[in-house]
């Protein structure tokens, strides 16, 4: 059974096999709902969402989120250090800045770092700096990884989550195609994936920024290619903001890679048609 | 987490002719999916049908640059969005493998003639699909409903 819904601004597939039809329904039913619930949570644009509250009050004091708020905030942490401060959600300003991002009652704001949120007990949040967080590069993979866990919790063992293109599979392996950015009508075969997840990023689509400012930059390397920037990890999430590193960095080897038991690599649609010529 | 690259050379894949679309419910299913056992009868524009336990559904469909989507919106009795189900999603553009080795894979197709694959949008993996044209379709919908619809 197979159901697609609009959410988180793109569209959701939900793929689900092995159960009966009435069971599958109230499976795929909880998954979107989950996906819905992140939505609702972690929305830039839904002022009355957990990440509007931070983002308006978390720099004057201690906001209180839900926990899966909470667990995205702790992940993303963990990405910010471990990269070194590359995969940083505060980029809540230069997206404004640039007009990608709404900035009604955000006039307080000014460029900073993750470094600014401070986690607090009871799942309260507290910014030591008057920093906007865009949960972009983290919460679809979250939301995917929240509809897996939905539908194992209904008995399904056998499925597929594809938020627009971050997927996370469970069950039997499954062949999986890379779309590379501005050339939508090339796809190129990358691999098989059991029991894991991808996600893919264009360059155009992602703002680098200057680690020790937060001032939006340009990458080292200008990659206004037309190549795909995946990752594949044990995780939606993981996979998800591991590729916002990789297309800054285009640097395949790099040790967070491995520490998160995930796997990168680079398509160019370009290079292919050479060699198949 | 098990990853599998294909070693073969990446292949290219040219555009052909136009894809097959993905077909998730038909608009009875749909219906049902929405205002599960209710009964439904047109409510006298094409498309807009009138659920027994109050409410509507509208089906309708949005053509972007890239895709052609079928979709229903449930609304409640009280205006309100139920739920937005998509009823047919596809991409105005097929798929040709080139690739020897690849195509090799697929048994009993002819080496000679373009290969279509059908390709299911849960297999691929790219910057993210954006779901506009199906938002601002939702839009026109509920705004059609509020000035027109509503009240029959």
């Amino acid at each position: 059974m197979r159901r697609a819904r609009p959410l988180l601004g793109t569209y959701v597939e939900i793929e689900a096999h092995g159960c009966a039809d009435s069971m599958l329904v109230r499976a795929i039913d909880a998954a979107f709902d989950a996906v819905a619930r992140v939505q609702r949570l972690m929305s830039f644009h839904d002022p009355d969402s957990d990440l509007a509250r931070l983002n308006r009050r978390a720099a004057f004091e201690p906001i209180s989120v839900d926990r899966w708020t909470m667990a995205v905030l702790r992940q993303a942490r963990q990405m910010f250090e471990a990269t070194e401060g590359l995969f940083d959600c505060a980029a809540g300003h230069e997206l404004m800045q640039r007009g990608l991002l709404p900035s009604q009652d955000l006039g307080h704001v000014a460029p900073g770092t993750f470094a600014a949120v401070t986690l607090l007990a009871d799942n309260r949040v507290r910014f030591s700096a008057p920093i906007a967080l865009d949960l972009g590069g983290i919460a679809k993979g979250f939301a995917v990884d929240r509809a897996i866990a939905a539908l194992r919790g209904h008995g399904v063992r056998e499925a597929v989550v594809n938020a627009g293109g971050d997927m996370r599979v469970i069950g039997t392996a499954r062949p999986i195609l890379i779309r590379c950015p501005t050339e939508p009508d090339g796809l190129v075969p990358a691999g098989l994936l059991q029991n894991g997840a991808i996600a893919t990023s264009g360059a155009l689509a992602t703002v680098a920024r200057d680690r020790m400012t937060g001032h939006a930059m340009q990458p080292a390397t200008p990659r206004g290619d037309r190549k795909a920037y995946s990752v594949v990890a044990p995780t939606c999430l993981v996979a998800d903001a591991l590729t916002k590193v990789l297309v800054q960095t285009g640097d395949i080897d790099a040790g967070y890679f491995a520490q998160f038991g995930a796997r990168a690599f680079i398509t160019s649609p370009a290079a292919a048609n050479v060699r198949a010529a | 987490m098990q990853w599998t690259p294909f070693l073969a050379a990446p292949a290219a894949i040219m555009l052909v002719a136009p894809a097959a679309a993905t077909t998730y419910l038909t608009a009875e299913q749909a219906q049902q999916a929405i205002f599960p056992g209710a009964s439904f009868s047109p409510a006298g524009q094409p498309g807009v049908f009138q659920a027994s336990s109050g409410g509507v559904v509208i089906i309708d469909r949005v053509i972007g640059k890239h895709e052609y989507i079928k979709f229903a919106v449930g609304i409640h009795a009280n205006g309100a969005i139920k739920q937005v189900e998509i009823l047919e999603y596809s991409e105005s553009y097929g798929y040709e493998i080139r690739e020897a080795a690849w195509r090799a894979q697929f048994a009993g197709k002819s080496a000679a003639s373009p290969l279509q694959l059908n390709v299911d949008i849960n297999n691929i993996s790219g910057a993210t699909l954006s779901s506009r044209h199906l938002t601002e379709g939702v839009k026109r919908i509920m705004t059609a409903y509020a000035t027109s619809l509503k009240g029959r």
